[in-house]
């Protein structure tokens, strides 16, 4: 019993306590994502050095006590009072930012967390390599697969002709038996049309059958000619959309920021990689190895304190989405005035876990508020169907309370309203019925 | 019918003759062969089989499909740094100027993704108002001119900035005299740092060791001297036709050569609205027919010599005897009478300006304008023009001086082609070589340069940065819209190293900024108030292209020296049988862009050729002398031998009526790299499959011939009309015109035509009655309805619901330029096509200027097809001198049109906008749409001109570096399709785009087509009809409003404005007004 109280005792002891420290633990997770992550990892320099055990360090290079605290609330203060931190302060490249709201819990917090964080190292560099070779592997069995069929193909075809053969040569045994006259001189194709014609009705209505389905099958897969989905060509650098946007959140636009002003979303520029990439160059070697052709072309210099060599070189992307040149498409368009998301087309990036590629449409249809479309991505077909089904707005157009509608709103009243009393027929009007589906409005 | 005159477009037309009969059924002239179709003369050959043809197109069709499964990658490759100001897929517009020694214009860049792709004039900013030529329009296609060099060149061999340059300091250090030759030079920053090369070589302790000679290859120098004889300074005043309600111009072709045209036409287009204030009145003497005087109200047909007798005889009627002859012929009598009585009611609001560039002239000139009281009103004496500061007395002591052996050490060319422009240029070109060092800045191994020891190439216009000052109160900056192409180094760089102050910059040289603002900063910054800091000054300066100055007032007051009118019968160009009149044609000038295929393939505004020089002549007079005066593209013209003192060239004669008798016309800036200079492939003549055609000594063949040869110097000045000799050779020569073709199946309702005054003194009926048809009303009576009520169809929906594109043209404001051609070119990437195929009739243009003549001898159409009363020797004389509309004709948009009912895969369509849409996927080239189009204007893709090898010589986009001018935004087509103006619709998408995005309706302005942008006049009016409040809606609803061919009734979006003359035409008023009387009165003594 008394055991028992003992460990219950424990447990709820060790639970509190483990309870305190999580708390401090999410606590300093969260303020040094808020106040130190812009310059600071735990494990490398970046604009500001690594924290990891920054205190013992302090402590070791003969810092005052409580100078690092001091520090951390005006680094001026403490430079002016200690020398060691006086030598800190040297540290290029740029000057820290005073934080004086920061008590010394919450300090103590920080790097405590901080101090909590593992080097990176093999564990974390598993996953994500799991994820990058799945692919190659995945491709190598489909293509194995290919070789069985063939070899077993060949295979068939060999026992077909053996087989062939033995019959004939028995044909030719039964026939000696029987006492009849042995053809030797009719050959495999004379053979073929005497068999031919013999079961000519059934061997006419097969052909028939193959070839009418050789047209069908021909003709439908005309259809696929230009249908790109499922299209993900390789990349120079394996770029994880699943990270940055789903799981640091990043809004789509902060990097393919031409979106609402172009007809181009635009690919990021190196310097837009660059403001977060400078500080953070990867937690696992895979990782750290795609950063480092970033760098490479930003022409960054990781080392020390960092800092551009000046030698830049662009990065050259395999475009994923690729419309022939015959075609118009404007982003700005449908993002800005039609207020499409970029999922209707794009599907979820969040889950992306590998660069981009062209989503099917049946990927696309799973996603929440998506307008669901039956043609293949990227067709002409999926375009209009898009615009058939696409209102502009519910009810009459007035109520987008747009000046640019409005106006259209007012001559379309000026006409007989047979006019708009059919589009409204349907309750909204649709991209289609002002024009969406015209030739000239995506062709010229 | 009886309300207009008879039009006709060539005098095949007029004659009726066989030949022109059958080609005006046909659209396309001639059928075309299959192996000509499929693009290779080896299969002809090799008389390809039928069934090798079908094994051909077997093979490809399964090319094809292989081909279309896998799709190639694409490349994206972002920015590393993206520039501020760059967004992909958005154009950045700069603000410049233009000026390359002949033209001047301030102008608006477009550039995509960085690369300049498309220039208009800038309507906001400047002194010229928007106003530009096909030549400016067309030079941004000379920045990727592949010919241009590419290094800096020692002997012909490419080496570094730094060897060239420390070899010319060292020569030039040790030279004992150096002289530099340069265009007008307008730039101060350049004129100081020509300055500073001087002072550095000791001229100004020592100013005869550095001489610096400006030289244009037209000068104006008579102009200035006259100046200098009258008001004793040596300027040339600017001019303002806007104020002017009488202009006389004599043998000045001012709306497209002469001095600033540029700024002339868009003045001129302010006054040329009927319903304005007031319209100008417009005369003009000339002898060959130029884009001003097809635009005059009264023409005189004079000779070169009888300028100064057209003075004389104005003059005279003010009461001033100026001692010269003013004996002229009774027609020209007759104008000049009408002229000095339009300008003693207009005495002070009048101008007159003169082409010729003697002396004696233009005193008369001066004369004529201080007795008119034109000083200080049209023409301003302080505020003066510093364009043309030709020297020709310098020019001519020094080319002597090279030719006989006496030339300088070193000599630096900059701007200039002497060799070219030089009437012994040839002699000056070969005594070149005697001078120790020369060097030339030109961008071309051209005619001059490659005969100079170092070529400095310098940037291109829209590499680098410039300032002018065109005008003495207006200042303007040209800035670069690039990064410089190959390895140039700006002039102005060049000499500021030459001159020890400076290093070489490379290629992001900031050399010539530095200066020029440092220079600004000096000079421009204090002498202004308005802004209290520089940068806010420079920014201004930038951004505006230009500020305008006060103009500085004259110390002392002006006054018309009347001694300089002493004695000048004696210094008159003498008058001889026959004179030959050296001019510049719209899109060659002067030569400058010879190897520009946009302009090679423009056709003249007025004989509608491409890509040829040829002498023009009075068709009557061609007729006596035994020429031919008819051709098609079969048929050539003869060639005849024209001789001016020792020089002769050989041309075919053109037959252009209104050409003065007694008078031959040939442009200049033709034969450009008569020695097989590399200036570009374009600048020589091409075979019928590819190829330049050689010369004997294996050069290739340059178009024309170079008249500079007879540009004398006369009374101290050149004279760019001489007498001449001509004799017919042996031989015809093949004419690519597109004067004959797209024949509107003689109907003749497309132009219409009213003089000022029954448009001020009747109503619509007289000028511009609608087209009626008869109908039974309700009580079963005929009635006469407007073809507007009329429909065979339903109609489309386009009024009263969204959009509906439209477009005005005023043909009385239309002088028929080019600009319009040329931008439309630019921006929806229109093919060349070359000589051979604008011969067959198969240009790509997707806009083209009809040129209709007319004339009052044969007025009523349908009066010819009596034989009894039509006389052909009549309409001879018709063609003597006929009066001229400009007619730009582009897609009509019909709302019911003939195209899209005959199209059998539905490739063209008509948008709820009104727009008639080519979709060229679905188009399979039957050309059914062609042959059903009422104004001709489908184009068909004969060839593939971006791969062909017949295009190689002419067509940009075979050249890596030319494609970079192609617009992003616009299809590039393939063989076998149809298209057709657009009405930009590019722009409408991007206009309505701005539009939605800032919700608010669509405004004037959102949407312009490139040709309405380009057009100096603003002829071209475009916008949303269904927008009440828009320009293009009222303009629309004009009483001179009408369509062309309205009784075909397809219901076009396009409207024209009646040409309106301000001009007294008895014939058109016994038309339109007395007959009409008649015909009122009749039917009201009927009922």
């Amino acid at each position: 019993m008394f055991i028992y109280l003992r460990n219950w005792c424990f447990s709820a002891l060790t639970l509190v306590f483990l309870a305190g420290t999580f708390t401090a633990q999410a606590q300093g997770d969260a303020l040094f994502k808020a106040k130190c992550a812009s310059c600071h990892q735990p494990h490398k320099n970046g604009t500001g050095p690594k924290l990891f055990q920054v205190r013992q360090k302090w402590t070791d290079g003969g810092a005052k006590e409580g100078s690092i605290y001091q520090w951390v609330n005006n680094w001026q203060n403490a430079a002016a009072s200690d020398p060691y931190a006086q030598t800190v302060s040297t540290w290029a490249p740029s000057a820290m930012q005073a934080f004086p709201e920061l008590k010394k819990e919450d300090v103590d917090a920080i790097l405590d967390w901080v101090d909590s964080q593992p080097e990176p190292g093999a564990e974390g560099a598993a996953g994500a390599t799991g994820a990058a070779t799945a692919d190659p592997l995945a491709t190598e069995e489909e293509s194995s697969m290919g070789w069985i069929w063939i070899i077993l193909g060949i295979i068939f075809f060999t026992i077909v002709v053996a087989v062939g053969g033995v019959r004939r040569q028995l044909k030719f045994a039964a026939a000696d038996d029987a006492g009849e006259p042995i053809n030797e001189s009719l050959t495999y194709s004379e053979e073929f049309k005497t068999w031919a014609w013999k079961y000519r009705l059934y061997v006419g209505l097969t052909s028939l059958v193959l070839v009418i389905s050789a047209i069908v099958t021909l003709f439908l897969s005309g259809y696929s000619i230009g249908v790109v989905e499922e299209y993900q060509p390789s990349q120079p650098i394996a770029f994880p959309h699943a990270i940055h946007t789903g799981t640091n959140g990043i809004d789509c636009k902060y990097c393919h920021n031409s979106v609402t002003l172009s007809k181009s979303a635009g690919l990021p520029t190196v310097n837009v990689c660059m403001n977060c990439h400078k500080q953070i160059n990867g937690r696992t070697p895979a990782q750290q190895e795609q950063i480092a052709k970033l760098y490479k072309s930003a022409g960054w210099d990781p080392a020390g304190a960092g800092k551009y060599t000046g030698k830049s070189t662009p990065i050259i992307w395999n475009k994923v989405h690729v419309l022939p040149d015959h075609v118009y498409f404007n982003h700005s368009q449908h993002v800005v005035v039609g207020g499409i998301d970029c999922k209707q087309c794009h599907g979820d990036m969040t889950k992306m876990v590998e660069t981009a590629k062209v989503q099917p449409v049946s990927e696309l249809n799973k996603i929440e508020g998506n307008i669901p479309l039956t043609r293949p991505t990227m067709t002409m077909g999926w375009c209009i169907e898009c615009h058939g089904a696409k209102e502009i707005s519910t009810g009459s157009i007035d109520t987008r309370n747009d000046g640019y509608y409005n106006e259209i709103h007012k001559r379309l009243l000026n006409n007989d309203k047979t006019l708009y009393g059919s589009y409204l027929k349907d309750g909204k009007v649709t991209v289609n019925e002002l024009g969406g589906w015209e030739c000239a409005k995506c062709h010229y | 019918m009886g309300m207009t005159r008879k039009y006709w477009k060539g005098l095949e037309e007029l004659r009726e003759t066989p030949e022109f009969l059958k080609s005006k059924e046909q659209e396309f002239p001639t059928q075309m062969s299959v192996e000509e179709f499929l693009g290779d003369e080896n299969l002809k050959e090799t008389s390809t089989a039928r069934r090798d043809f079908l094994k051909f197109l077997g093979f490809s069709v399964a090319a094809a499909t292989v081909a279309a499964c896998e799709a190639p990658v694409t490349k994206a490759i972002p920015y590393v740094n993206k520039p501020e100001n760059v967004t992909p897929g958005m154009p950045t517009w700069y603000a410049s100027t233009y000026y390359d020694g002949v033209s001047y214009a301030s102008i608006l860049v477009k550039t995509r993704e960085g690369r300049p792709i498309y220039i208009k004039g800038n309507k906001d900013f400047g002194i010229t108002f928007g106003g530009s030529n096909p030549q400016i329009i067309a030079s941004v296609l000379g920045l990727y001119d592949s010919a241009r060099l590419q290094n800096p060149t020692l002997k012909g061999e490419s080496d570094s900035w730094s060897n060239i340059d420390g070899s010319i300091k060292t020569a030039i250090k040790s030279a004992k005299k150096i002289v530099l030759v340069s265009n007008t030079v307008i730039s101060p920053s350049l004129g100081m740092a020509i300055g500073e090369l001087g002072a550095s070589l000791g001229a100004t302790e020592n100013p005869d060791k550095f001489e610096h000679i400006q030289y244009d290859a037209v000068s104006y120098a008579g102009m200035r001297l006259a100046y200098e004889a009258t008001f004793g300074k040596n300027i040339i005043p600017t001019h303002d036709f806007s104020k002017a309600k009488t202009i006389v111009s004599v043998g000045a072709d001012f709306l497209s050569s002469w001095l600033m045209p540029t700024q002339f036409a868009s003045q001129y287009g302010m006054r040329r609205n009927p319903a304005g204030e007031w319209m100008s009145k417009h005369f003009h003497f000339e002898s060959v027919m130029s884009v001003s005087g097809s635009n005059a109200d009264y023409r005189g047909m004079i000779k070169p010599s009888e300028q100064a007798n057209v003075l004389s005889y104005i003059l005279k009627g003010f009461g001033v005897a100026s001692g010269v002859s003013s004996e002229l012929s009774k027609s020209v009598i007759a104008i000049a009478d009408e002229a000095i009585k339009s300008l003693k009611a207009t005495k002070g609001e009048s101008i007159v300006v003169c082409g010729s560039n003697n002396k004696a002239v233009q005193i008369l000139v001066n004369k004529l304008n201080n007795v008119l009281g034109a000083y200080s009103k049209t023409l301003d004496l302080n505020n003066t023009i510093n364009l043309f500061k030709s020297e020709d007395a310098k020019m001519n002591k020094f080319v002597s001086n090279v030719i006989a052996g006496k030339g300088p050490d070193a000599v630096i060319f900059l701007g200039v082609n002497p060799v070219y422009t030089l009437a012994n240029g040839k002699q000056f070109g070969e005594a070149l070589g005697k001078i120790g060092t020369s060097v030339s800045l030109a961008s071309h191994s051209d005619e001059t340069a490659s005969l100079c020891k170092f070529i400095c190439p310098d940037h291109h216009a829209l590499e680098s940065w410039s300032d002018f000052n065109p005008t003495v109160a207006h200042y303007s900056i040209a800035q670069p819209t690039i990064r410089p192409l190959f390895n140039t180094a700006s002039a102005l760089e060049s000499m500021l190293v030459w001159a020890g102050k400076v290093n070489r910059g490379g290629k992001d040289s900031k050399v010539s900024y530095d200066y020029i603002m440092k220079t600004w900063e000096t000079y421009g910054f204090p002498a202004q108030t308005k802004y209290l800091d520089f940068h806010t000054y420079w920014n201004m300066a930038i951004h505006n292209s230009c500020v305008e100055m006060t103009v500085p007032a004259s110390e002392i007051a002006m006054v018309f020296n009347d001694a300089a009118l002493a004695g000048l019968a004696g210094q008159l160009p003498k008058s001889s049988g026959l004179e030959v009149v050296m001019y510049q044609k719209a899109g060659i000038g002067i030569g400058l862009q010879a190897n520009n295929p946009w302009l090679q393939e423009l056709p003249d505004p007025l004989t509608k050729v491409t890509w040829d020089n040829y002498i023009t002549m009075n068709p009557v007079e061609m007729v006596k002398a035994g020429y031919v005066t008819t051709y098609d593209q079969e048929h050539g013209l003869n060639l005849a031998k024209v001789k001016v003192g020792n020089n002769e060239v050989t041309l075919p004669v053109y037959p252009l009526p209104g050409q003065a008798e007694n008078t031959i016309g040939i442009a200049l800036g033709y034969g450009r790299g008569a020695n097989g200079e590399n200036i570009g492939k374009a600048a020589f003549q091409t075979k019928e499959y590819g190829g330049n055609v050689t010369l004997e000594n294996g050069n290739p063949a340059p178009i024309g011939a170079n008249v500079f040869s007879f540009v004398q110097s006369e009374n101290g000045t050149m004279s760019y009309a001489a007498s001449a000799t001509m004799t017919k050779v042996e031989g015809s020569y093949l004419i690519a015109a597109t004067q004959i073709h797209h024949t509107v199946m003689g109907r003749h309702s497309i132009v219409r035509e009213t003089t000022l005054d029954i448009f001020k003194n009747n109503d619509r009926e007289a000028y511009n009655p609608p087209y009626m048809l008869s109908k039974l009303d309700k009580d079963g009576n005929h009635v006469k309805a407007p073809m507007a009520e009329f429909d065979l169809w339903d109609a489309h929906p386009v009024e009263k619901i969204g959009h509906r594109w439209g477009m005005t043209v005023d043909l009385s404001s239309c002088i028929g330029c080019g600009s319009c051609l040329v931008a439309c070119q630019a921006e929806n990437n229109v093919p060349v096509v070359g000589k051979d195929e604008v011969r067959r009739g198969r240009e790509m243009h997707w806009l083209r200027i009809d040129r209709y003549f007319s004339s009052d001898e044969e007025a009523v159409p349908g009066q010819r097809k009596d034989k009894e009363t039509f006389s052909y020797d009549k309409a001879e004389v018709a063609a003597l001198n006929p009066k001229v509309v400009h007619m730009p004709m582009m897609c009509h948009h019909c709302n019911h049109a003939p195209c899209e009912t005959v199209c059998p895969v539905a490739a063209t369509t008509h948008s709820n906008e009104g727009l008639n849409q080519m979709a060229y996927n679905r188009c399979i080239g039957t050309r059914y749409c062609a042959n059903n189009c009422p104004y001709k204007v489908r184009r068909f893709n004969w060839f593939n001109y971006p791969s062909y090898k017949k295009f190689t010589e002419v067509n940009p986009a075979q050249d890596d570096l030319g494609r970079m001018v192609l617009n992003p935004d616009v299809t590039v087509r393939t063989r076998g399709v149809m298209e057709k103006c657009s009405f930009c619709v590019q722009r409408i998408q991007a206009g309505k785009l701005v539009a939605k995005k800032e919700s608010r309706p669509v405004v004037d302005g959102d949407y312009t087509t490139a040709c309405s942008d380009a057009c100096p006049t603003n002829a071209i009016i475009v916008g949303d009809w269904n927008d009440m409040k828009s320009m293009v809606r009222s303009s629309s609803d004009d009483k001179l409003a009408y369509q062309a061919l309205e009784e075909v009734g397809v219901k076009p979006n396009v409207w024209y404005k009646v040409k309106v003359r301000n001009e007294k035409n008895d014939i058109l008023s016994k038309l339109q007004v007395a007959e009409k009387h008649e015909s009122h009165v009749e039917k009201k003594n009927h009922h």
